[in-house]
């Protein structure tokens, strides 16, 4: 089955990586992307920052469901929110609600029980697909989750496990149990791993990777390496002025500051930057096995053009993953527009 | 402005993910010893290259690690590791063999420490606290750990307080279990005791709860030092002495962050020294023009990209700085060709950090 196709029968897409490199933006977009296929879709938040809004061209969520668009909803989720609508449910009367939502105990309990938030999160995910949450909302096929970064994004998906080996019996048990299979499940519950072809990133990545292959058994679905710098154009790769930053150019006398071509610090800039790229892509190729998608850097503010440059993109990278071409990683051309990604398969080291 | 001096022997490096905070904390570590003085850099999670640089491996989350600089101070190095200072905390506050494997023992510690709330930054607050106690050297920086919400590090002291005053404490205490594995308070309260034991049942689960009050009778008694701790921890964070640097990304889109967390930061009574605008990209001093090259189209759209980026983060810097009171440091330091992994590129990026910070005010001016 190709991956675009894959990823359309999935019921929750979890979208990881280091913080800064992009979650928020491939989320709203994957989000759109999946919704123009014809699955009705939700953008779930968590972060107490508000952002997917932006990238969707909507009003901030505030915790509710938003429409974003045909088929597409946004969600600023508050685990909190989750919990105190849980107790309330259960206790159903009012008065008693309001007595344990306002104490002390149950406040910290909320906040620090180890798990709790974690299985607030992915559970929600769950009653608004199953159709067991608040009565209002809409039906969904797909929800895609904006999730935490790295070490958090880990820690949410490896919760239920968790919970459930500690706790065993008991409705807490029980419902980690569910999510625990529904996380470990790929034909349900898919991993996007976000990253920027630079060290530290790169670095998360890969470490990210065998921290869901050792605590859930499972790999990622796709990774998508964000904010490529373009190729420069050939004959241009190597240095030709003066460039005292490579260290590989034997140091040269510099030309006279007139017959320095203007433009040339940015090209020399450029030179740098792509190379720590490529250096990172080799990285990757050689040790991340599974479906890659390279997404150069768009000259374009966050917002709704971007969602909407980067969805064209991650179509035509997951188009080409469909037609599979093995470890061809076709680079975006410089300040290329789509159909700029490449998507490339499975490549061992 | 000047950020190492006897004035602040503590600098501690704040910002949102992935904005180069451990980087530019290794750097002032290196300008710091560089300068005479016995520092300390602790970090969370360097990068391989920057680890190699500064010559630490796992040992530097025992204990400081001495770096191999040529310098005229000493430059130590450690690793924060949430779970490695718990478990020295308890083997250190346990009042007996028992009771530390009795909480080393338990399910819920092994299992979950690592995730109650707050824990992997109290754990790096009260790393901070024992180096302070210590007093060995002139100068510490800290970096913090990468959460979206860096707040929720420097609040965790304040929460473990909260949590130790809420009572929540007092009640998982009470012996509420009976040998039977059943509430107590069912046999003595008859029908309704048995209707409160069923609704827990059902809404958390007895095991869960017999799970966490065992966990909490197990660790009560570490908790006096552990609320003492925290308070001494709280205060040395608010000192005047100790001083933030915010570091935030380059370009508009970051102004709305960078303000909220400045404010944040001295709404809570922390001290915020300079914000350090880092990673801007560079900007052509004049429109480029390519005469010595045949400029293709790749060239073309390619520094335009350039310039956008350029001019973007300058257009951000500038409308930064027109919102923050005059009275406010804030520099810029530039996105580097390559970034710093090695001692001398480090003390390169530390020194640029200084230079911009010393010329300040000027330098404000001349980006308003």
């Amino acid at each position: 089955m190709d991956l675009a196709a894959r990823l359309g029968r999935l019921q929750l897409l979890v979208v990881t990586g280091k913080g800064g490199v992009g979650k928020t933006a491939v989320a709203a977009s994957l989000g759109r992307l999946l919704a123009a296929t014809g699955r009705r879709v939700l953008v779930l938040e968590v972060d107490p920052r508000e952002n997917v809004h932006q990238m969707l061209a909507v009003s901030p969520s505030g915790g509710a469901i938003v429409r974003a668009g045909p088929r597409l909803w946004v969600q600023n989720l508050k685990p909190g929110q989750v919990l105190d609508d849980i107790v309330r449910e259960r206790l159903k009367v009012e008065m008693l609600a309001r007595r344990v939502l306002a104490s002390p105990i149950y406040e910290q309990f909320s906040a620090g029980a180890p798990g709790l938030k974690e299985l607030a999160i992915l559970g929600h995910a769950l009653r608004l697909l199953r159709r067991v949450g608040p009565p209002d909302a809409p039906q969904l096929d797909l929800v895609v989750l904006d999730a935490p970064a790295t070490g958090h994004g880990v820690r949410l998906l490896a919760a239920p496990r968790l919970v459930s080996e500690v706790i065993g019996d008991g409705p807490f048990g029980a419902l980690a149990g569910d999510l625990a299979g529904f996380v470990a499940d790929p034909a349900r519950c898919g991993i996007v791993v976000v990253t920027q072809a630079e060290e530290m990133p790169v670095e998360e990545a890969l470490e990210l990777r065998e921290a869901l292959a050792s605590q859930l058994g499972r790999q990622p679905e796709l990774l998508i390496v964000n904010g490529l710098f373009p190729p420069l154009p050939a004959g241009l790769e190597r240095p030709e002025v003066f460039d005292p930053l490579d260290p590989l150019i034997p140091p040269a006398p510099p030309p006279a500051a007139a017959e320095m071509p203007l433009g040339a610090e940015l090209l020399t800039f450029w030179r740098h930057r792509r190379f720590l790229n490529e250096r990172e892509l080799e990285r990757l190729a050689r040790w991340w096995e599974g479906p890659r998608i390279e997404l150069p850097l768009l000259a374009l503010e966050r917002g709704p053009a971007l969602t909407e440059a980067l969805q064209q993109l991650l179509a035509a990278g997951l188009a080409a993953g469909a037609a599979g071409a093995p470890g061809a990683a076709a680079t975006p051309a410089a300040g290329a527009t789509p159909p700029g990604a490449g998507l490339a398969a499975a490549e061992h080291g | 402005m000047n950020l190492l001096s006897d004035e602040h022997p503590l600098v501690i490096f704040v910002g949102a993910g992935g904005v180069g905070k451990t980087t530019l904390a290794a750097a002032l570590g290196v300008v710091s010893a560089r300068a005479g003085r016995d520092t300390l850099v602790m970090t969370f999670d360097p990068s391989l290259r920057l680890k190699d640089a500064l010559g630490v491996g796992q040992e530097a989350k025992e204990h400081a690690v001495r770096v191999d600089l040529e310098a005229a101070g000493e430059l130590h190095a450690s690793l924060l590791d949430a779970r490695r200072t718990f478990d020295r905390l308890i083997e250190r506050y346990a009042p007996d063999a028992e009771a530390r494997s009795r909480v080393l023992g338990n399910r819920f510690y092994q299992h979950l420490s690592g995730s109650l709330g707050g824990i992997l930054e109290y754990m790096a607050v009260e790393r901070l606290f024992e180096v302070a106690a210590d007093g060995r050297y002139q100068q510490v920086v800290l970096d913090t750990p990468p959460t979206r919400q860096a707040l929720d590090f420097l609040e965790a002291p304040a929460r473990i307080v909260g949590f130790l005053d809420s009572g929540a404490l007092r009640v998982a205490l009470r012996p509420w279990f009976a040998a039977t594995g059943r509430l107590k308070a069912t046999a003595r309260l008859g029908g309704l005791g048995r209707r409160a034991e069923r609704f827990l049942d059902e809404v958390v689960g007895l095991d869960l709860l017999r799970d966490m009050a065992e966990f909490f009778q197990a660790f009560s008694p570490l908790y006096a030092g552990f609320r003492e701790r925290a308070s001494q921890v709280e205060a040395l964070l608010r000192s005047p002495r100790t001083l933030f640097v915010l570091v935030a990304g380059p370009g508009e889109e970051r102004i709305a962050d960078t303000l909220f967390f400045a404010r944040r930061l001295q709404q809570a009574g922390y001290h915020l020294g300079p914000i350090v605008v880092n990673r801007v990209h560079p900007e052509p001093e004049e429109p480029w023009r390519l005469a010595a090259f045949d400029p293709g189209p790749g060239l073309v759209d390619g520094l335009q990209l350039l310039t956008w980026l350029g001019e973007r983060d300058r257009r951000g810097l500038v409308q930064l700085a027109q919102l923050l009171s005059d009275a406010q440091p804030l520099v810029d330091l530039p996105l580097r060709p390559e970034e710093p992994t090695d001692l001398p590129s480090l003390a390169d990026l530390g020194a640029e950090l200084e230079d911009r910070l010393a010329d300040w005010p000027r330098h404000l001016r001349r980006e308003g």
